[in-house]
This record gives structure tokens, C-alpha cells and sequence, in this order.
């Protein structure tokens, strides 16, 4: 198995006049790599395991904990090749989440899965989207009727097409600027939008507000 | 319309792993003392993977411990002041019937071969030829040797226990001499 997946072998820089989100993360992966790599985890574990959960839901009884597990070994396997100029010059989130995204591709390309030990839907329950079992106290509604709202999107964004699918879950799921999306998929930033858009439009025609949940049963 | 609803709720799938990553990603490290001079360990949440003696020559080193773990294991080490459940008794010759060790990268004939070199008694040695005939491949003595000479957990898994068969120490990853030492300290204890 190629551990670092080619394409990821160049990044672009920062743009021009653009801050880097990660400023103080390159010193500290300059000074000491692993201590860096850390906080690199600690920083964006949520979202490499959000867009991770929204993959796997394509992947049957794979985990998106595994799958998150195995970004960050490739990333971490690919760091320590890195120069000092190389590690200045990352973007961290993108350089992860496209580690990812190349991981899953190789995943899904694999015919003869094995089989993971933990289903996805185990991976989920203890994460603050997972179900409630037994709503309690004052505000237990509104809680469930938020988990509703987040358990039919979910199963919404996973019938969308994969390009729509992965613009959305990037830009609205994570919350990355077009810049960064455009970078993770590669794609131009208007192709990007236009993705973004129509999965939405899909989104909100398919989509049943809470409201009217009850009509509809 | 259902814009802000789609997109709140777009919002809300954003999730936390169950389990700190870090904890998965990252072995700990310690330095503890050893039967002959500080050891440096590392271990995971499932045991302890890679043991070496302080200041003493390593064959198969690449560099100091942390460099030397990054080459075998492509993993990231952060230091820990706990020590890894077992280690003591193990150090001391008394490792627990189920001392949890992580020997994940290892072969399938590795595993067996370190399995059958933690058999053997403190005090005691058995030749190479022993662990053959004990994990049923009788003539794979080098092979058997290789895989004694590869043990990620020297001293915990007591593979300085294994021997020549004429009764000389033979090689040993922190050399000869070391091993002549732990032998003679274990016979005189025992």
C-alpha cells in the first residue's frame, strides 16, 4: 500500500494577502515534529472525523473512526519526509482533508474490503449528533427535534451525487471558505459553487421541515 | 422557505470522534530503570511495543530511541511519566501470565517465536533449535533467529535466554557482552 497518496505531493501556498490559519502550527511542527503533530490532531480530529462520518455512510459497515485514524497516520507518515520549507509552507486543513479524501478514494476502490470491527452507526452514537435515547428535562424536544432534523439531512446529502455531496459536506458540514474547498476536491472555485448550489437546491426540494414532519407520517 | 433549516442543519452533522484520536495515533514513552541501566519503552493503549536499554550499542538502531521507533513504526511519541501496567514484575522476572504487549506489526512466525521465547525460565536458556521444534518448525532455526534478533520488547519478551546451541551466548541486539551480563545476573539470582 502507498503510504502517502501521490496527488498530495503538491500543495499550493497560501494565497496573496491571505492569513494562514495555521501561523503557529508550523513552528511548533518545525521545533518538535510529533508535539506539533498533536496539536495538529487535536485541531482538526472533528473535522476530518465529520467529513469522515458523511463518506463512510456510503461505505456500509466501514468506520469513520478508522477512516480518521488512518488520515492522520498518512499525514503523519508524510510529514516526516517533509523539509522545513515544505512544513512552513502547509496549509494543514486542506493538506489533511485531501489525505482523506484520497484514503477513502483508495478504500472504496478496494474490492476485498475487510470487514472493520466497529459499524459506523456504533461510531456515531456517542457523538453529540448521535440519537438520544430517552429525551429528558426541559428542552428535550427541541433537542430531538434538531436530531431529526440532522439524521434526514444526513440521509439526504448521502443520495446526493458524490461531487455535490462532498462541495456541500465541505462548505456547509465543516464550514470551509470556497478557496479551501476548491483546493480539497481540486476543482476551479466556480465549479465548486455550482456544485455547492445544486446539492442544496436537491437539499431544500427533498427536505421536510420539522414542523410538518407529522403531517407527512 | 427551508434555507436556514437546510443549512443549521448541515451545520449540526459536524461531530466529534468518539474517542480522542490521540490516544489511537500516539505510543507513550518513558524512561524507567532496567536490570542493566535505564530503558526507554514505548506502548499503546493495547501494550508495550518497543523497548532499548540506554547508552548501550543497538544493531538495528536508526538513531536515538524516538528516531529509531519512527522508522519501525511510522508513528508519532509523545512523553508520559506513567509506566505501562505489568512492566515491573515483567522487568523484575515475574511477568504477569497476560502482560499485555502490542507486537501488531510483527509477522504471524515472529509472534510465535517471541510467544515461545517468553517460555523459557528465568535462570535458564534453550537454543535457537528449541523455539523451532516448539513452534513446530524444526528446521527454520535461522529464520527463528532473524526472528529473535528482530524482538521489538528485548528484556520484557527474554530473548537473551536464547542461545547457541554449544551453550555459547551467540548475538544479541545490545551485543554480546550485555547479554553474557543479564544471563549471569539471572543465574546468580536464581
Amino acid at each position: 500500500m502507498d503510504i502517502v497518496p501521490t496527488t498530495t505531493a503538491v500543495l499550493p501556498n497560501a494565497p496573496p494577502g491571505e492569513v494562514p490559519v495555521d501561523a503557529d502550527l508550523v513552528p511548533l511542527l518545525l521545533a518538535d515534529r510529533d508535539r506539533g503533530f498533536e496539536e495538529v490532531v487535536r485541531r482538526y480530529q472533528r473535522d476530518v472525523y465529520s467529513v469522515a462520518a458523511r463518506l463512510c455512510a456510503q461505505l456500509g459497515n466501514s468506520d469513520a473512526e478508522d477512516l480518521s485514524a488512518e488520515t492522520f497516520l498518512r499525514a503523519y507518515r508524510a510529514l516526516v519526509g517533509y523539509d522545513g520549507e515544505r512544513i512552513a509552507a502547509l496549509r494543514v486543513r486542506p493538506w489533511l482533508l485531501t489525505i482523506l479524501l484520497n484514503t477513502w478514494r483508495n478504500l472504496v476502490r478496494t474490492a476485498t474490503r475487510r470487514p472493520r470491527q466497529a459499524p459506523l452507526a456504533s461510531a456515531l452514537s456517542a457523538s453529540p449528533t448521535g440519537a438520544s435515547a430517552e429525551p429528558l428535562g426541559p428542552g428535550a424536544a427541541e433537542v430531538f427535534e434538531r436530531e431529526e432534523t440532522s439524521r434526514e439531512l444526513a440521509d439526504l446529502l448521502a443520495g446526493l451525487p458524490e461531487r455535490q455531496r462532498l462541495a456541500v459536506v465541505l462548505r456547509h458540514v465543516v464550514g470551509l471558505p470556497v478557496a479551501e474547498a476548491a483546493e480539497v476536491l481540486r476543482l476551479p472555485e466556480n465549479t465548486v459553487k455550482s456544485h455547492t448550489a445544486r446539492g442544496l437546491a436537491t437539499l431544500r426540494s427533498l427536505y421536510t421541515e420539522p414542523g410538518r414532519r407529522k403531517e407527512k407520517l | 422557505m427551508n434555507y436556514d433549516a437546510v443549512l443549521e442543519g448541515l451545520a449540526e452533522l459536524v461531530a466529534a470522534p468518539a474517542t480522542d484520536l490521540t490516544d489511537s495515533l500516539f505510543a507513550d514513552w518513558t524512561r524507567v530503570p532496567g536490570p542493566i541501566g535505564e530503558i526507554d519503552i514505548a506502548f499503546s493503549g493495547r501494550g508495550i511495543s518497543y523497548v532499548r536499554v540506554v547508552g548501550l550499542p543497538d544493531r538495528t538502531a536508526t538513531g536515538d530511541f524516538a528516531t529509531s521507533f519512527h522508522t519501525r513504526f511510522g508513528r508519532p511519541l509523545r512523553r508520559t511519566d506513567r509506566e505501562p501496567p505489568g512492566l515491573r514484575a515483567a522487568l523484575d522476572g515475574n511477568p504477569p501470565a497476560e502482560l499485555p504487549l502490542d507486537l501488531d506489526t510483527l509477522t504471524e512466525f515472529e509472534r510465535e517465536v517471541l510467544q515461545a521465547t517468553r517460555q523459557i525460565p528465568r535462570g535458564q536458556t534453550r537454543p535457537y533449535g528449541w523455539i523451532a521444534a516448539q513452534i513446530g518448525r524444526p528446521k527454520a532455526v535461522r529464520a527463528v533467529g532473524t526472528a529473535v534478533g528482530n524482538n521489538p520488547v528485548p528484556l520484557v519478551i527474554p530473548c537473551h535466554r536464547v542461545v547457541r546451541s554449544d551453550g555459547s551466548p551467540g548475538e544479541y541486539v545490545f551485543g554480546a557482552a550485555a547479554k553474557q551480563r543479564l544471563l549471569s545476573a539471572e543465574r546468580e539470582a536464581g
